[in-house]
């Protein structure tokens, strides 16, 4: 019993260290109190060993890593080298297998954003280094090769694109509006993970109890919505919610290797029409006649209304900042106790209890309350800011006419699903000489 | 009018070049500062319960992201004073102590039961029926040595990256421990 206390004690923050010594002088306490004597056993009797399993995790996070690499690679050599989609369904299927269903969907890429921003503002915290190479690594590959992250590899993109059927095109004002929704998630949930708040992109996780069969009622409900409206357009979470194929597609816009056209296009929009994402670009004739010069000057004009819009930005979310700390727990349960302190309640939520009964004092967590607001004002401050630049670069991008003479991939929106390939009426005899 | 380069790339080409070393160079710091950290000091990644601070709230019971939580009660048998009235196996105001449901604490018997020798009667946690809820738990601790306690059992666990549990718990008794720290025991 000493013993357990005292191995308690040795890695045990100061507070739980008190919490200890406090169990010392009052053995009649709450927890760990050994009210009657160990049984003097005379009938022979053994202690029952207890041995709890414990899974092989560093084996399982090793095949992890090695398998989003190797599937990977597989894409990579499917979409730019082979042009063929094969592969893509088969990454597919096993992706959504192994990482969805085995694995029950954690660790993800997605995800791991949070832990990389709290390791960034946190010198204190270390990431686990499977999370760190699930965060890198498709970016990595997004550099080299493009999003071929998204196209099998990432469970929930892989179970979007195995369920999509028929791609109707969303209008172009609908998709501009709904895509500044994944930058204005992932500034969210970077604000939320490096004040230790919450993990928000886990939380509201829509496929994630498909992948475990249970959780959350809400969310799974939205998750099976989206998976519906998946069947009649092209993967509405990863271009409408994913906040990190809002991260990879910055990355896929440089990326060394990436897929082409065809060269020997007939500009026949067959590609253009099969794309899901709205990936291919088609030819257009810019009918506004606008002197190059006098462009220029109006999208620098508009550049230098980014300014004002990311103050606005940071304006109002540093006034929101308050009303945000509140996702924070240590903050409720300020408000808890401060309320408690004000008017005594008779009957205690839990929270209260367990603060009372630690010992904690209201100074000290109205200490930490207000560090972690003073957080919130700094971070919102920014994030309002880089949320005001996103929409000024997207308004600035809309009003952005270039004249194209031929179908262009947008690299950053395709997520090289290899769905154009078969469309492309030259891309046998283009294929030939590659193949020999 | 000619250039005067051999090979004369074009902007955009320049730019993409430029942003992919650009890209690679941040990625590449990022990965350096944290993979160092994480391979030097101890990363912390499985959920357990500090059984000190729990105060057997019997939300683990109803927060997991499990249909049946991963929490379970475990008993330290080293810990116990095998009585025969267990605050953690009869309900407080339990009428008979016999095996009848309305006098046990545990809402699924869970809890069993075996004589050992008089007064001695040993206790053990059958996981397979137990939810988490920490009846037994709160039971023993106030009445007992508090020898029943929850933890996470680390092959249910599915390790989320974040513990909808520890989102609600009350005393934040749940946190994240190293690698090779499996387990925090009250008799390990």
């Amino acid at each position: 019993m000493l013993n357990a206390v005292k191995k308690t004690v040795t890695h045990s923050t100061p507070t739980l260290r008190i919490w200890a010594a406090l169990l010392l002088l009052l053995p009649a306490g709450a927890a760990d109190a050994q009210r009657f004597p160990k049984p003097d056993f005379e009938s022979g009797y053994t202690y029952p060993e207890l041995r709890y399993a414990i899974p092989n995790e560093t084996l399982w996070t090793a095949v992890d890593v090695v398998l989003l690499t190797a599937l990977m690679g597989v894409v990579a050599w499917a979409v730019i080298r082979k042009r063929t989609r094969a592969p893509v369904v088969v990454s597919s299927v096993i992706s959504v297998a192994y990482f969805g269903f085995f694995r029950s969907g954690c660790v993800c890429s997605i995800g791991a954003i949070q832990n990389v921003a709290l390791a960034l503002a946190d010198s204190a915290y270390v990431m686990p280094p499977s999370a760190l190479l699930f965060f890198i690594l498709p970016i990595v590959f997004a550099i080299l090769l493009g999003r071929v992250f998204c196209a099998g590899v990432c469970p929930m993109g892989a179970l979007q694109e195995l369920v999509n059927v028929k791609s109707y095109r969303l209008s172009k004002a609908l998709t501009a509006a709904l895509s500044v929704i994944p930058w204005i998630y992932l500034i969210l949930a970077v604000l939320f993970a490096v004040t230790r708040s919450s993990f928000i992109i886990c939380r509201f996780d829509p496929f994630i109890g498909l992948f475990r069969l249970g959780g959350d009622v809400g969310m799974i409900v939205f998750g099976a919505l989206l998976l519906v409206a998946a069947i009649f357009t092209g993967r509405p979470f990863c271009r409408f919610l994913c906040p990190y194929g809002a991260l990879l597609s910055l990355f896929a816009r440089v990326s060394v290797w990436r897929i082409k056209i065809t060269p020997t296009c007939i500009s026949c929009e067959l590609c253009h029409n099969a794309c899901p994402v709205d990936a291919i670009r088609a030819p257009y004739a810019n009918k506004v006649k606008e002197s190059r010069l006098r462009g220029v000057k109006r999208v620098l004009l508009y550049l230098l209304l980014l300014p004002a819009l990311a103050g606005a930005g940071a304006l109002t979310l540093r006034t929101a900042s308050n009303a945000l700390s509140r996702v924070n727990k240590d903050v409720r349960l300020y408000d808890m106790v401060a309320q408690n302190e004000a008017a005594p309640q008779d009957v205690q939520p839990p929270e209260l209890e367990a603060f009372y009964g630690q010992g904690g004092t209201v100074e000290e967590l109205s200490q930490r309350a207000a560090a972690i607001q003073a957080d919130f004002r700094r971070y919102a401050t920014a994030a309002g800011a880089l949320m005001g630049l996103v929409i000024g670069f997207t308004l600035t991008g809309l009003s952005l006419k270039r004249t194209r003479k031929t179908y262009e991939v947008n690299d950053a929106a395709c997520v090289s699903c290899a769905r154009c390939f078969s469309y492309c009426p030259q891309e046998r005899t283009f294929a030939k000489p590659d193949l020999s | 009018m000619e250039s005067k380069i051999a090979n004369p790339i074009s902007r955009k080409k320049f730019l993409r070049l430029f942003g992919a070393i650009a890209a690679g160079a941040a990625a590449a710091s990022v990965s350096g500062v944290l993979l160092r950290r994480s391979l030097t000091a101890q990363p912390r990644y499985f959920w357990q319960i500090d059984p000190a601070k729990c105060t057997c709230c019997g939300r683990c019971a109803t927060s997991c992201v499990l249909p049946v939580s991963a929490v379970k009660c475990l008993h330290a048998n080293r810990v116990c004073g095998y009585c025969d009235l267990c605050g953690g196996y009869y309900r407080t105001n339990a009428k008979d102590l016999n095996t009848a449901a309305e006098n046990l604490r545990c809402p699924t018997g869970a809890i069993e039961r075996k004589f050992v020798e008089d007064p001695y009667f040993e206790y053990t946690i059958n996981e397979s029926l137990c939810n988490g809820c920490g009846k037994c738990a709160k039971g023993c601790n106030s009445f007992g040595n508090g020898s029943l306690y929850l933890q996470v059992k680390r092959e249910l666990c599915k390790n989320c990256n974040e513990c909808s549990i520890a989102n609600v718990c009350p005393s934040g008794a749940i946190a994240q421990v190293a690698y090779d720290k499996a387990y925090m025991l009250k008799d390990g």
